[in-house]
């Protein structure tokens, strides 16, 4: 019998071939975008999980509240903290704290590379997240002052096998440091460096009091490994009398009116962490996981509603089929079994091609997600798992209303050959295609207003200009060569194709850090936290920021340096200051009066609303050297400063970006994701359209007769293919009505989540509209020319 | 043991058909015996309830009053699958228009019953092997319906009726598609099969159809109007 099935479902496939290729094909890409975007999802959800101990490890978070203020989050906590939780809760397994240092040349016999993601860690820190060691003991390696373990990665750039790097010294520019282990990267992790080095070396260069008990200096990440995931509210919970038995008497003792408390991250909500930021890697949006996701399901669902569509439209060739299966004896259950049985049956035709489909588009999908997907996934059992959960949902849902429908067909009435059945309820394949089009346009209105917004993003006024600014990133840690600037300033000022030279510390896109400060409000002084930049004479020149009162650092004022400060506007509006011109701002026991405001300028993506800033005058910052170009032969000034850096600075590589392109960098990732959705959008559309060729091949055939007879009662072909055309149109016009609203609330949510937006627009909507319109009235049209240019005669005889 | 000699009692048997506005009766109160071995022929003009009756008594449809015994067993409110069951095991089916599956060869029309009977596969095949024999269609085994002549079409259909020894057949104008070469041809057939012993109910226009039945059933409006016995063939039965 199942044979018998088999060969039923093979000959009607191949018999009807069209129908069987929409079908085929529509589920076929359905299934492979679910499975790249299953692929995503699962790499997104893989953080950490390789750490043995994910489930019991936190981070404790830090927030510090000043008085009038929001409170301020940082995912980092003060060197304090480590000790202070060692002493005060003996049954945690291990604490274990991380500091990030600055980018470094590194240098081994002749090579020398710059060197960024170092990170100083202890030994402990291995017990707590288990680095898979090449060589090297994991439990040692860090005890000893002026040791690194490298990843495979950076040891490869030095050494041809990891065992030759045991034991050898690199040298930085203010220490030598001996190898001691070679890791292998673990896989997905927030945490990413390409070496640690023994923090006993840098804590070597902090005094005591900075230690054990400076409770607001958030500099490094805290981890805490509990004895179970049980553990974590409790000690939640612990948390607030320990920030009470420790900072607040600290605070007091400061007369500060702060508070402080802390807060644990569980090791897996890092990734998606968005509240407490500056972690060493860009954090994922858990939102993208669920739009991803509904997308799965919903280019599915339009899959299957093609097939549910266009198998019920056909079932009217069917019907015989089933009459006489029954006239002979079958059972209803026995039909609905053989119909499922073919929608399963073409479900794995469609998952077949889908996975061949799947393996040749894994290099554009990497590229386009940057993700690095292996395409032996399909090996893999979880993996298999899907496939298999993926054919039995698509093969039921959408088989089992063609099943019951045809397996309803009552022998007496279909087998009369003069009387076919209508082949299924109608208005039920209108409501799906109305769902079909509906979810398409949301997808397409969706993906407007996303390149609108990225449009707006790229294009707005930032409020310094980022166009011919080249960055030279300035190696950490070499203050010969800070003392050398001003010279190579003058050897790049001599090229009449640069227009301006300054240095920085702190540059646009960068993670800024925020400073507490005393700032005269109403005559007193209170305490505030700003962002702060250190910056020397010519940045505002350089980054064209506009000056919105008072006057810029003057090389001639001597009192600027321990005396000038220059605040943006967002600053001296929080202040409410009308008059910010000598203001008062006390910070670092220097008493500063602000000289200048600066229009509001952004420092980090639009994402974030400008905040209060303080631009401190520091001559000697050293971070980067940007170098304003004239736009004529930039190639070639770009090589003239890489030829003066080169004399100015043999021994260290030069790296060098631009301004624009690095503060565009916030948006990649995003845009990726974006771009990602817009082909998806477009490949719902295009497996909606395959459904409705499908459907309206089915009414013209069905309406064969009639468009017969109205032929040869006068109409023209172009009044029949209004005739076939209007029906499908109208329901393209509902979706339209509905997706709207949808799709406005949808994306007002999700530009909620840029302090900087664009409009949504009516026009957005009536494009997307007509697009889609327009896409199904040539789909529908295509078959309605076709049947409205048949002889009319031919027509009525087919009847 | 109570043999029973009828296989179909019928009594006061009623069909109504309603639709939005309009309730049609096709069958108003028809009795009606057919006996074991007989060949009944039922005729009348278009739309008297001739294919309704067939139907019912082929348990293809329900009727809506009167009772309907089958192998004496009362049938009459049998759920689906208990008809289906009866109908596998002792019903077939030939029609007016074949219905033939377009999409399976002579080989496997005539073997759909088996499927559904769950005949082992080699007894299966035997038994199609014969069927197709007898019906001389054995060179046309692997052809598809659309391949073959209307009279070619209606011996498979024969054939795929008779495969399971059916005590009952039923067939609705069988030679409606035909024409009278293969018209007769057909009837020859369902004439042997009824001399072997197989029960035949065929609802006809024909007259000289009729002439291969015992038994002749005009039905009007729904009601069986005259009933007579086809003297000729009991005669040519009896030399």
């Amino acid at each position: 019998m199942l044979q018998n099935y088999f060969k039923i479902a093979l000959r009607n496939l191949v018999r009807n071939r069209v129908y069987s290729a929409i079908n085929i094909a529509g589920l076929a890409i359905g299934v492979a975008s679910c499975i790249l975007i299953f692929l995503y999802v699962k790499d997104e959800l893989s953080y950490e999980s390789h750490f043995t101990n994910a489930d019991r490890i936190v981070r404790v978070a830090g927030e510090i509240k000043l008085a009038s203020q929001e409170a301020n989050k940082f995912s980092l906590s003060p060197a304090a903290l480590e000790p202070a939780l060692r002493r005060d809760f003996p049954d945690i397994e291990h604490v274990t704290q991380l500091v990030q240092e600055r980018k470094q040349t590194v240098w081994y016999k002749d090579k020398s590379f710059n060197e960024d993601q170092l990170v100083f860690a202890d030994s402990s820190f291995f017990h707590v997240f288990d680095y898979p060691f090449v060589v090297g003991d994991p439990n040692t390696a860090l005890d000893e002052p002026q040791t690194i373990v490298l990843s495979e990665e950076m040891a490869a750039r030095y050494f041809d096998d990891p065992a030759q790097a045991i034991g050898e010294v690199l040298k930085f520019s203010r220490h030598s440091y001996k190898v001691t282990g070679v890791y292998r990267d673990p896989g997905h992790s927030h945490i990413r460096a390409r070496a640690f080095l023994s923090r006993s070396t840098h804590d070597a260069t902090l005094d005591e009091e900075e230690r054990t008990n400076q409770w607001f200096a958030m500099g490094r990440y805290t981890y805490v490994l509990l004895q179970s995931p049980e553990q974590i509210p409790v000690f939640q919970e612990k948390m607030d009398a320990f920030a009470q038995r420790h900072v607040i008497p600290w605070i007091k003792e400061h007369e500060s009116d702060a508070s402080m408390r802390f807060v644990l991250q569980p090791l897996r909500s890092i990734h998606f962490d968005t509240v407490y930021g500056a972690d060493m890697t860009a954090p994922g949006n858990i939102s993208y996981v669920y739009i991803f996701g509904a997308v799965a399901v919903f280019l599915l669902l339009i899959a299957c509603i093609n097939y549910m569509n266009l198998a019920t439209a056909r079932s009217a060739k069917r019907a015989k089929e089933v009459g006489l299966r029954k006239v002979v004896g079958a059972f209803r259950s026995q039909i609905i079994g053989q119909f499922i049985g073919e929608s399963l049956l073409i479900t794995l035709i469609a998952v077949v091609l889908a996975l061949a489909l799947v393996q040749t588009l894994i290099p554009a999908f990497n590229s386009l997600t940057g993700k690095n997907f292996d395409s032996n996934f399909v090996l893999q059992p979880e993996f298999l798992l899907i496939v298999l959960a993926i054919v039995v949902f698509v093969g039921v849902v959408a088989g089992s209303y063609p099943a019951f429908f045809l397996s309803n067909f009552k022998p007496a009435d279909v087998l009369k050959s003069d009387q076919a059945p209508k082949g299924g309820s109608a208005s039920l394949r209108r409501v799906l295609v109305v769902v079909q089009f509906t979810i398409s346009l949301i997808m397409i209105i969706s993906t407007i207003v996303v390149f609108t917004q990225m449009h707006f993003l790229r294009n707005r006024n930032l409020g310094f200009n980022k166009e011919q600014i080249m960055v030279i990133d300035v190696p950490g840690g070499d203050s010969t060569l800070v003392k050398q600037l001003p010279s190579l300033r003058q050897q790049l000022l001599s090229n009449p194709l640069i227009e301006k030279v300054s240095n920085a510390n702190d540059i646009p896109a960068e993670e800024l850090s925020k400073h507490m400060m005393l700032a005269e409000l109403d005559g007193k002084m209170a305490e505030r936290t700003f962002q702060i930049m250190s910056v020397d004479y010519d940045f505002l020149d350089v980054m064209g920021i506009e000056l919105k009162e008072g006057r810029n650092y003057d090389r001639r004022m001597k009192t600027d340096e321990t005396e000038g400060v220059i605040v943006n506007e967002a600053a001296a509006r929080w202040m409410g200051w009308d008059n910010p011109i000598g203001k008062r701002i006390e910070y670092n026991d220097r008493d500063l009066q602000v000289i200048g405001v600066v229009k509001d300028f952004h420092v980090q993506s639009l994402h974030t609303k400008v905040e209060p800033l303080v631009l401190k005058l520091r001559p000697q910052s050293a971070g980067y050297v940007l170098v304003r170009l004239k736009p004529e032969n930039m190639a070639s000034t770009v090589r003239f400063v890489e030829n003066q850096w080169q004399a100015f600075d043999p021994k260290h590589p030069m790296e060098y970006f631009f301004m624009d392109e690095h503060f565009d960098k916030q948006y990649r990732a995003e845009a990726k994701m974006l771009t990602v959705f817009g082909y998806f959008a477009g490949l719902t559309i295009l497996i909606a359209c395959l459904g409705l060729f499908g459907l309206a091949s089915f009414t013209a055939e069905q309406r064969t007769k009639e468009i017969g007879i109205r032929k040869v009662l006068g109409s023209s072909t172009s009044d029949i293919v209004v005739l076939l055309s209007k029906d499908f149109a109208v329901l393209v016009l509902i979706a339209i009505v509905l997706a709207s609203p949808i799709a406005w609330y949808g994306m007002d949510k999700w530009l909620q989540d840029f302090a900087y937006r664009t409009e949504l627009n009516w026009w957005t909507f009536a494009l997307a509209g007509f697009a889609a319109l327009l896409i199904a009235l040539v789909t529908v049209s295509f078959q309605a020319v076709k049947a409205a240019s048949l002889d009319p005669v031919k027509a009525i005889r087919t009847q | 043991m109570n043999k029973v000699a009828n296989i179909i009692e019928a009594k006061q048997l009623e069909k109504k058909y309603v639709t939005d506005t309009v309730e049609t009766t096709a069958l108003a109160g028809v009795d009606l015996r057919i006996a074991k071995g007989e060949f009944v022929a039922v005729m009348g003009p278009s739309g008297c309830g001739k294919s309704t009756l067939l139907n019912i008594l082929g348990l293809l449809d329900s009727p809506s009053g009167g009772t309907l015994t089958f192998l004496g067993q009362d049938i009459s409110r049998a759920s689906e699958r208990q008809r289906a069951k009866l109908r596998k095991q002792n019903l077939g089916f030939v029609f007016q228009s074949f219905n033939l599956i377009d999409e399976l060869t002579v080989e496997e029309n005539i073997g759909l019953p088996l499927a559904y009977l769950g005949v082992p596969r080699a007894e299966a095949q035997r038994r199609v092997e014969e069927a197709m024999e007898r019906m001389g269609i054995a060179h046309r085994r692997s052809h598809f319906p659309q391949q073959l002549s209307g009279g070619q079409q209606q011996r498979v259909a024969i054939a795929r009726a008779t495969v399971s020894n059916p005590s009952l057949i039923l067939a609705d104008e069988p030679t409606g598609n035909l024409d009278s070469v293969h018209g007769r041809e057909v009837m020859a057939l369902l004439s042997e099969l009824n001399e072997q012993g197989t029960t035949v109910v065929m609802v006809t226009h024909s007259p000289s159809d009729a002439e291969y039945a015992h038994r002749i059933v005009n039905l009007f409006d729904g009601q069986i109007v005259t009933e007579s016995i086809n003297a000729r063939k009991h005669a040519a039965e009896l030399l």
